[in-house]
């Protein structure tokens, strides 16, 4: 299991464009991409689990990445992270 | 006999119109995030008045608080994202009043949502509205009815398993 954290700087949050292209991220990945916010956990490839999430600029995500392509995965989504939310 | 039932009469569930205007595909969306169809498959309104209907029974999954989308989850299992306007995110709420909260549960044509269409349009958003059906990889089929004039009494998404 990999792990990292991420702070959301999109002024507007996780709305729907950010949680589609979010979604379209993992999709790839056998691993399970799970994100917790301090509002709650979801299932990264279900877009109205992430957007449920309702996730602010400034909130805390938590994302959890198992699998057998956890290590690639948890990379390249923290970079996804990094340049989009 | 049920197995010739279920190969010759797929049971379809449908979504109707969740604003009256014009039906257009969703690949005529000025918008990739909807025209490549990364929230899912669906079509798009052209609102020609500024009220959203509930397009089956559903529970409200989540509604945006800034009034300008909804999710719904369908009594039959699709999922559904309604999006009044291109970038309307960024009005905050303004010119949107919401009718229905997360976890209601509501009927076909209850009133989910109502804004200024004119309003939108006169501060240089596009107010196409796209329906797209999150979990279209759950469906093997999913039809879609566009090219006319649509009011929430008309089907636009036909869907089987």
């Amino acid at each position: 299991m990999k792990e990292f954290t991420y702070v959301i700087k999109d002024p507007l949050g996780l709305h729907a464009r950010p949680a589609g292209m979010l979604v379209k991220a993992c999709a790839p990945y056998a691993s399970t991409v799970t994100v917790t916010a301090p509002t709650g956990k979801a299932d990264a490839k279900r877009l109205m689990a992430v957007m449920r999430l309702a996730a602010k600029q400034g909130m805390e995500l938590t994302v959890t990445v198992s699998g057998a392509d956890e290590d690639k995965a948890a990379t390249e989504l923290q970079a996804f992270f990094e340049a989009n939310l | 006999m049920g197995f010739f039932t279920k190969l010759f009469s797929k049971q379809m569930d449908a979504l109707c119109a969740p604003v009256a205007g014009n039906a257009v595909p969703v690949s005529q969306v000025p918008d990739p995030t909807f025209a490549e169809e990364i929230l899912g498959k669906g079509i798009a309104v052209e609102p020609t008045e500024g009220k959203v209907y509930a397009p089956c029974d559903a529970t409200v999954d989540m509604m945006f608080e800034t009034g300008h989308a909804v999710s719904l989850v369908a009594d039959f299992g699709a999922e559904v994202l309604i999006h009044v306007g291109l970038e309307t995110v960024s009005l905050k709420g303004k010119h949107f009043t919401v009718h229905a909260a997360s976890g209601d549960k509501v009927k076909k044509g209850d009133l989910l949502i109502e804004f200024d269409l004119d309003a939108i349009k006169a501060e240089g958003f596009n107010t196409i509205t796209p329906m797209l059906v999150c979990n279209s990889g759950d469906y093997s089929t999913i039809k879609t009815h566009v090219g006319k004039a649509v009011t929430n009494a008309d089907v636009v998404i036909e869907l089987a398993k």
